[in-house]
């Protein structure tokens, strides 16, 4: 008789189907959100690959390591991985799981036409490496036409490059349609614009970016396939078509994917500063306003790019004038973000730390395009390493340091967990020594020696050899940090130090939630009263705290904020 | 690089400029975020005040940046067009040259520069044209975009189908100026260089008419194998 009865534990409902089908049917904006960084993480890794056979090829001069076509080959992989596979879906990964819960969003507002977003970019990155197996492009990074036509690339390289870049691109143009939808549809009650935090903002701006300029590229890569497979003539000259055309298209893409990438940095050190600092952002107005002039500016200056191909010189100043016009947003930007740092407790923590080198690295990077905008400087620095190397200290700097500082910062919401801190140190300091034993030297190269981009070798005794040996050690050991943090995610999802809803004392509702969010993100919902809402509640609290300290008896229950 | 044309003189100054600026704008900001971070680096104490800026101070930090941005916008504009100035033929150049520049047709084609001189003469590879006198390359392509670069006569200028392009130049030493192709033009891209060779006019002249003769001799050859029905 005393044989007690058997219990039945349940620990939430059984799963109906295995982890990973569960996550890639999800529409959740959070599923959705960490396939997108993962996968980007993932060809970030593909995209080292390729650079280090780059780097090794030109490691001493005249090297037959790569044959010019496999370079050429490994080149337009890098390019596509690096823009396509790995900057946009990593900004883009980081909005869509964070932007909806910054606005107190229990979802997205069109969850299917995101999650077939997430699904034209696995295609297109599915195309392109599948095209790497047996033909791939040989045109380069940007394919310019009439390179990239059929009578000079008769293989179906070029071919699968568009169609993986077209795919990728729909996919983002989606998922952007998405987010702009729910920014403007799903806030919470109080959640006006003008509270709305600067990375939501920074959400919106990148989404209005790739609407227009993802369309822009869509039409260019449609144009392109047409040339090669219907016989037309868009960018044949003599038949009525301009091999300009491509230029002017493809730059306004480019030129706006490189805005988004420095905008998503921004915008998320913007997050990362004033927390750390535990004071507010300087002035929020002056920073979302920057973040759009970027955007706008940034777009217009695509003939940045074009300053030695024949156009009139009138837009060669246009051009320039837009890509100087560029340094009072972002000067407003960084003087905001080292005026919220003076005065504050900073608590020095892998997320700022990685905060400090992406902006080192991108002032770095964009003070020298300043030169590249200058016309005639121009035409004696564009298509150096001069170029290379300013390019990738400004993106490096926005997508790896800005998006590890992103991770870092965002890494337990998205895990519930804390990324080691000692490897993020590790991995900080090997990849600012790689960065500058890496591009330093090119800047040289390029700036004093003229030795020009994408070229499979280079002659010796024309002082390129120490330059070139330099970077390619570099660049290992930039590889070899950027492996470290991807090494710390990983591990980190496991076994990192288990971390509240709240570890860095954030204003924004992202906070709010629980670490990792609910399916449905919120129980409940603070009334948004002003910019920083978990700010209000701690303050709130610590109100009753004082309260109940000073008048036990008379304590009265409050509504929390 | 060493500038040996009045044109590369100027660009030469604005990248001086060009490199001041960045220096300026480099060291300015990693100053202020070292000074920030050393100085107010701290894991615990008082919560800090929390202050905020007005929007005076936003203005007149905007005003110096676009000042600073106006200026080398400006400065730009004065070099460029100091740069792209057409430089007239000096004492020491080609006489014929001293009215109208010396006009080159140059094609860029996978994989190499073409050069036709005004007598119908032309070169393969490398350029010949005289010292002192104003050169005018007016560049196109038979196939696909190039850019020529030869750094210390001229700035880059892409050749590209089906439009005309033009670099001037005037050489001001006797010489040889290595110069490359600056965009990427298919597999032996990285092969596709040039040279300059700078001679005195009488030397240019004679190269030309050498030339000439050559091509003609060899054509002459062609036909007269022809005619005798062998295949050349």
């Amino acid at each position: 008789m005393s044989a007690g009865r058997a219990e039945l534990v349940v620990d939430g409902f059984p799963p109906r189907r295995p982890r990973w089908a569960q996550i890639a049917t999800s529409p959740d904006h959070k599923d959705v959100g960490r396939v997108l960084i993962a996968a980007s993480l993932g060809f970030l890794f593909m995209a080292l690959v390729e650079l280090l056979l780059m780097r090794l090829q030109l490691a001493i001069p005249e090297n037959t390591f790569l044959d010019p076509v496999t370079f050429n080959r490994v080149l337009s992989l890098y390019g596509a991985t690096a823009i396509f596979l790995f900057a946009i879906p990593l900004a883009l990964g980081f909005f869509y799981y964070v932007a909806p819960l910054q606005i107190g969003a229990r979802g997205t507002a069109l969850p299917r036409l995101g999650q077939l977003g997430l699904w034209f970019y696995v295609a297109g990155a599915t195309v392109l490496y599948a095209g790497f197996l047996f033909t791939p492009s040989e045109a380069g990074v940007n394919p310019l036409p009439p390179l990239s036509e059929l009578a000079f690339l008769p293989n179906n390289g070029v071919d699968a490059w568009a169609a993986a870049c077209g795919l990728a691109t729909l996919g983002f143009v989606l998922l952007a349609i998405n987010l702009l939808a729910t920014l403007r549809k799903l806030r919470a009650p109080g959640m006006a614009w003008r509270r709305l935090p600067v990375f939501s903002w920074a959400a919106a701006i990148a989404s209005w970016l790739l609407i227009v300029t993802g369309a822009v590229m869509l039409a260019a890569i449609t144009m392109l396939l047409i040339d090669r497979n219907f016989d037309g003539i868009f960018f044949a000259d003599g038949a009525g078509g301009a091999p300009l055309l491509w230029q002017h298209l493809s730059w306004i893409f480019y030129s706006g994917t490189y805005m988004l990438i420095l905008v998503f940095a921004l915008a998320a050190i913007a997050e990362i500063v004033p927390a750390a600092a535990r004071k507010p952002l300087f002035n929020r107005d002056a920073v979302i306003g920057s973040l759009v002039a970027i955007a706008v500016l940034g777009t217009l200056a695509w003939m940045q790019n074009m300053l030695t191909a024949p156009i009139g010189l009138g837009w060669m100043y246009f051009a320039m004038l837009m890509s100087l016009a560029l340094i009072v947003p972002f000067g407003l930007v960084f003087f905001n973000l080292v005026a919220t740092m003076i005065g504050g407790t900073l608590r020095l923590r892998a997320p700022l730390l990685f905060s400090i080198g992406a902006l080192a690295s991108i002032v770095i990077g964009l003070g020298a395009e300043i030169s590249h905008s200058m016309v005639a400087a121009a035409w004696q620095l564009k298509n150096t390493t001069d170029a290379t190397a300013a390019t990738h200290f400004a993106l490096v700097g926005g997508a790896v340091f800005g998006g590890f500082a992103a991770l870092h910062w965002w890494f337990p919401k998205l895990t519930g967990r804390t990324m080691g801190e000692t490897l993020a140190r590790f991995s900080f300091w090997t990849m600012v020594a790689g960065m500058l034993i890496a591009f330093v030297p090119l800047f040289l190269a390029g700036g004093i020696e003229g030795q020009v981009i994408d070229a499979y070798k280079f002659f010796a005794g024309e002082g390129l050899d120490a330059y070139n040996l330099i970077a390619t050690i570099g660049a290992f050991v930039l590889a070899a940090g950027i492996l470290m943090s991807v090494a710390n995610a990983i591990l980190s999802r496991e076994g990192g130090v288990v971390a509240g809803h709240d570890p860095w004392g954030g204003d924004s509702l992202d906070w709010f939630a629980l670490s990792p969010p609910e399916p449905h993100n919120f129980d409940v919902l603070p009334d948004v009263r002003s910019a920083r809402p978990l700010h209000d509640i701690r303050e709130a609290i610590g109100h009753r705290a004082a309260r109940a300290e000073s008048a036990p008896v008379e304590r009265e229950s409050q509504p929390v904020a | 690089m060493a500038p040996h044309s009045p044109g590369t003189d100027q660009i030469d100054t604005l990248l001086w400029i060009g490199f001041a600026a960045s220096a300026i704008v480099i060291v300015a900001v990693l100053g202020a975020l070292l000074y920030a971070v050393r100085r107010y680096r701290g894991e615990r104490g008082a919560e800090p005040r929390q202050l905020t800026g007005g929007r005076r101070l936003q203005f007149r930090v905007a005003a110096t940046l676009t000042a600073f941005a106006a200026a080398i916008f400006v400065v730009s504009i004065v070099f460029t067009e100091k740069a792209r100035e057409a430089p007239v033929t000096g004492p020491d150049g080609l006489e014929a040259a001293s009215e109208e520049p010396l006009r080159i047709e140059t094609t860029g084609q996978q994989w190499l520069w073409r050069y036709d001189y005004p007598n119908e003469a032309f070169s393969y590879y490398k350029l010949v044209v005289p010292v002192d006198t104003e050169v005018e390359l007016e560049l196109a392509s038979t196939d696909v975009v190039h850019t020529w670069d030869v750094p210390d006569l001229a700035g880059k200028a892409d050749a590209v189908p089906g439009k005309t392009n033009h670099v001037f130049f005037r050489a001001d030493e006797e010489g040889d100026y290595l110069g490359q192709s600056a965009t990427l033009s298919g597999q032996a891209y990285a092969a596709m260089r040039t040279e300059v060779e700078v001679v005195s006019p009488e030397e240019y002249e004679a190269f030309v008419e050498q030339r000439k003769s050559d091509i003609q001799a060899a054509q002459d050859r062609v036909v007269e194998l022809i005619e005798n029905g062998e295949t050349p």
